[in-house]
C-alpha cells in the first residue's frame, strides 16, 4: 500500500542576491520513512530544511506538511515536528534533566505528561546517570543525545536530524544511529542529513542526493546505485606496469576508468558478468605478477561522488 | 507558562558572566568609590568640608519692608553660608555668572528672586536658601513689627540653615557633591541590563543562534516567548538594581532618600532601558555575540561617563554646554531622578524625568518588540 505524502515540496526556490540556494527543489517524503537527504558543502539542504521549518522567507513554490502549507503561525503543524540541530542548541545554565523538561514545555503543557516523556527521553539517549550535569560537564557524544533527547521529547510524527553525529565517537554515534532507527520503529518520519554516506546507506529507505539547490537523484540504495555507471571496482595490488600494459587494460570491455599508482591498479568497470575473470585473463597472457586482488560493489559513496563530482567544495 | 517563566529565570541567573556585569560590577565598583573617598569624604557635614557660596545681591527698586528684611537676611548669611562679592550692577552681575566666578545672583525687590546659570548641588541650595527664606519672610516682618529686640535671634535662627542644609537635604538625603557618583553608577547599573537583554535576544533569534533556531520551530507563539523573556528580564534585573541601592544605602551609608515608591519607580524604569536596550542591540544580526557584548559595555559605560560615573562634575559641565545631551542620556536622566528624590525634593523636575524615562523606555520597548518578534528570516 503506498504511505500518505508527509511532505511535499514543490518548484522551491530561494535566492541569496545572485546566489541561487534552491532552484526549483521538488522533494516528497512519505509517512514512515527515513528520509536521507545527502549533498556536499553548501548544496542547499540546510536552507531546505530552514524553509520547510518556516524560518526562512523563500522567493517561490510550496511546502506542504501533513497535507497543510506550512507557514510560520502553523502551530499545529509544528507540535508534530521535532528538529535536532547541526549545533548543539541547549541552555548551557540548565541541567541535563531541566534542559529537555523546558524543552518539552513548549510542545507540552500537561505536567504529568511532560514528565512522562522527559523520562522516556533520558532513557532512550541513555542520558540516566547524567541528568543533574550541566552540558559544560558533557563529552561531545553525550551532548549529541542531549540535543537529540531535547528535539524528540514530545514524541513528533515527524523528526528532522540535521547532521546529528558530527563529532561523535564511533560508539555514541552507532547509539544514535540504533535510536533514529527505534524512533522510526515507534512510527516517526525521519529526514536524515549527513556527510557520513555509510550512516545513510546504513538507515535511510530512501535518500536524495541535492546539489546546487537541485534534486539530482531520488531513490533506495540500490536504485541509485543502479543510476551510476560504475558496477565493480577492481584492485589489485603490488603489480608492476608500464604504459602499453595500462594501455592495454584501458581497453577491455566494459573498462571505463583506471588508475595506477604506487603499484596500485584500481579498474572501475561498468555492470557485466565476469569482469574480474576477463582482467585476471589479460595480466596472465601478458605474463604480469601480481599481489592481492579484490572487487567491491559500488558504494553509495561512490553514487555520491559520480553524482555530484570530485572537485572539492567549501 | 510558569512552567517557562521558571525555566527561563533559572537560565537567566545562571548565566554567571551576564550577571556579574548586571549585578556583581556595579556593587564592586560602589565599593571602590566608599573606599576611595573614605568615610570623611562620604560625610555630609563636617565644617572643613564647607565651601561659602560666591553670590552677587543686586537691589532692585525702593526698599520695601520686605526687601529690607531679605537684605538683612543675606547679610546675616555673608560669610557662614555665602560669600556675597562686591557687585552691584547687574549687567556686571551677569557677567560675573557667565564667568563662573559667582554661582547666583540674589535680587533684592519687594519680591525676591535669584538667577543661577546652571543647575548643580550649590544652585540648588541657593535655591533652597530663596525658598526657606519666602517661607519664613512674614514671620520676620511679625516679629519685626511686633518684637524687633528679637529679629536677631530668628536671623541666628536662619544661620543655622547651613547645618540644617548639610545634614539633612530637603528630600531627607545626602548633601555630599560625592553622592553624584553613586547616582551615576546605579544609573550605569541600570544600563547594564543591557547585558541580559543581549543574551536573550541572542537565544530567541533563529537567525542568530541554533538555540533561537530551536525555540522558533516550536509551537509556542513566538509573542508568548518574548513576553516570558521580557518578564523574567525586566524582574531579574530589577531586583539587580534594587540589590545595589539596598548595598548602596543600607552597607555604604548613602542616602537614596526616604520616598520608596518614587525610587522603585525610578529604578523600574531604568531597569527597562537597560533591558530593551541589550534586547535592540542583540537583534542586530551582522555582528557576533563578543561584539555584541562590546556595545553593551559601550552603551553602559559611556552614558554612565556622561552622567558622572568617571568625572562627578561631567553632567553639570554638560548641562552647561550642552543641556539637550543629558535630557536624551538615560544615565544622565535616571541620576538626575536620583538627585530629585534623594536631595532636591524637586516634584516637578522629577515628573520630568519619570516622563522622558518612560518615554525612553516606551521608544526601547517598541525597538526590541520589533526586532525580536520576527518569525521567518531572510537568512539564516
Amino acid at each position: 500500500m503506498q504511505s500518505a505524502n508527509i511532505i511535499q515540496i514543490e518548484n522551491l526556490v530561494k535566492r541569496y542576491q545572485n546566489l541561487v540556494a534552491l532552484d526549483h527543489l521538488n522533494l516528497t517524503i512519505q509517512e514512515g520513512e527515513i528520509f536521507g537527504l545527502l549533498g556536499p558543502n553548501g548544496s542547499g539542504k540546510t536552507t531546505a530544511i530552514n524553509c520547510l521549518l518556516a524560518l526562512l522567507k523563500y522567493d517561490k513554490g510550496t511546502i506542504t506538511i501533513f497535507g497543510k502549507n506550512m507557514r510560520p503561525d502553523s502551530y499545529d503543524i509544528k507540535k508534530q515536528i521535532g528538529v535536532v540541530m547541526q549545533n548543539v542548541a541547549v541552555f548551557e545554565q540548565m541541567s541535563v534533566r531541566e534542559n529537555i523538561d523546558y524543552f518539552c514545555g513548549l510542545y507540552i503543557r500537561d505536567k504529568a505528561r511532560r514528565q512522562q516523556l522527559v523520562e522516556e527521553a533520558i532513557a532512550f539517549t541513555g542520558l540516566e546517570e547524567f541528568t543533574k550535569m550541566r552540558p559544560k560537564k558533557l563529552s561531545g557524544g553525550l551532548l549529541r543525545r542531549l540535543n537529540i533527547a531535547c528535539g524528540i521529547v514530545h514524541k513528533p510524527r515527524l523528526i528532522i536530524m540535521d547532521e546529528p553525529t558530527v563529532a561523535v565517537d564511533p560508539q555514541s554515534r552507532n547509539k544514535i544511529l540504533e535510536g533514529i532507527v527505534e524512533l522510526n520503529r515507534q512510527g516517526s518520519t525521519i529526514i536524515y542529513t549527513s556527510h557520513y554516506m555509510e550512516e545513510v546507506e546504513q538507515i535511510c529507505t530512501r535518500i536524495a542526493i541535492i546539489d546546487h539547490g537541485r534534486v539530482l537523484a531520488t531513490g533506495t540504495t540500490e536504485e541509485l546505485k543502479q543510476m551510476i555507471k560504475t558496477g565493480e571496482t577492481i584492485t589489485i595490488e603490488s603489480i608492476v606496469l608500464d604504459e602499453t600494459l595500462v594501455a592495454g587494460i584501458r581497453k577491455l570491455p566494459h573498462v571505463f576508468d583506471l588508475s595506477y599508482e604506487d603499484q596500485t591498479l584500481k579498474i572501475r568497470l561498468g555492470t557485466a558478468r565476469h569482469n574480474l575473470v576477463r582482467i585476471l585473463n589479460y595480466l596472465q597472457e601478458q605474463d604480469v605478477v601480481f599481489g592481492r586482488v579484490f572487487s567491491e560493489l559500488p558504494t553509495l559513496n561512490d553514487v555520491f561522488l559520480e553524482i555530484t563530482g570530485k572537485e572539492l567544495r567549501d | 507558562m510558569l512552567h517557562l517563566l521558571r525555566y527561563r529565570f533559572l537560565q537567566t541567573i545562571r548565566n554567571v558572566p551576564v550577571m556579574f556585569w548586571a549585578l556583581a560590577f556595579p556593587i564592586i565598583l560602589g565599593t571602590f568609590f566608599y573606599l576611595s573617598f573614605g568615610n570623611a569624604g562620604l560625610e555630609s557635614t563636617g565644617e572643613s568640608n564647607w565651601e561659602e557660596i560666591k553670590v552677587a545681591v543686586i537691589k532692585e527698586g525702593d526698599s520695601s519692608e520686605n526687601s529690607q528684611a531679605f537684605e538683612t537676611f543675606l547679610e546675616q548669611m555673608d560669610g557662614e553660608m555665602l560669600d556675597i562679592q562686591d557687585i552691584s550692577q547687574e549687567a556686571e552681575a551677569l557677567e560675573a555668572l557667565n564667568d563662573e566666578t559667582i554661582l547666583g545672583i540674589f535680587y533684592v525687590a519687594d519680591t525676591p528672586s535669584l538667577t543661577v546659570a546652571r543647575n548643580g548641588l550649590n544652585e540648588s541650595i541657593l535655591t533652597s536658601v530663596l525658598t526657606s527664606y519666602n517661607q519664613n519672610a512674614s514671620m520676620f516682618r511679625k516679629i519685626a513689627m511686633t518684637h524687633p529686640e528679637s529679629i536677631m535671634d530668628a536671623m541666628e535662627t536662619m544661620k543655622d540653615y547651613r547645618k540644617t542644609t548639610s545634614e539633612v537635604s530637603l528630600g531627607g538625603g545626602d548633601l555630599n557633591p560625592n553622592v553624584q557618583y553613586f547616582f551615576a553608577l546605579i544609573a550605569y547599573a541600570c544600563l547594564s541590563g543591557s547585558f541580559l537583554g543581549v543574551q536573550s535576544s541572542v537565544d530567541g533569534q533563529a537567525n542568530i543562534s541554533a538555540l533561537g533556531a530551536r525555540r522558533s520551530i516550536t509551537p509556542t507563539h513566538k509573542l508568548t516567548l518574548v513576553i516570558i523573556d521580557m518578564a523574567v528580564l525586566l524582574l531579574v534585573h530589577f531586583f539587580n538594581i534594587l540589590i545595589l541601592c539596598l548595598y548602596v544605602s543600607k552597607v555604604l551609608k548613602i542616602s537614596l532618600g526616604n520616598d520608596i515608591p518614587s525610587l522603585l519607580l525610578v529604578d523600574f524604569m531604568g531597569s527597562m532601558i537597560g533591558v530593551c536596550l541589550g534586547v535592540a542591540i542583540g537583534c542586530l544580526a551582522r555582528i557576533s555575540y563578543g561584539m555584541k557584548t562590546a556595545v553593551c559595555i559601550l552603551c553602559s559605560l559611556f552614558p554612565g561617563f556622561l552622567a558622572g560615573l568617571m568625572i562627578g562634575d561631567m553632567k553639570n559641565i554638560i548641562e552647561l554646554h550642552c543641556p539637550i545631551v543629558n535630557r536624551l542620556n538615560p544615565a544622565a536622566v535616571l541620576s538626575d531622578a536620583f538627585y530629585c528624590m534623594g536631595i532636591y525634593n524637586d516634584m516637578e523636575r522629577f515628573t520630568r524625568c519619570l516622563l522622558i524615562l518612560a518615554l525612553m523606555s516606551t521608544l526601547l520597548l517598541a525597538a526590541a518588540f520589533l526586532g525580536i518578534r520576527r518569525e521567518r528570516y531572510d537568512s539564516i
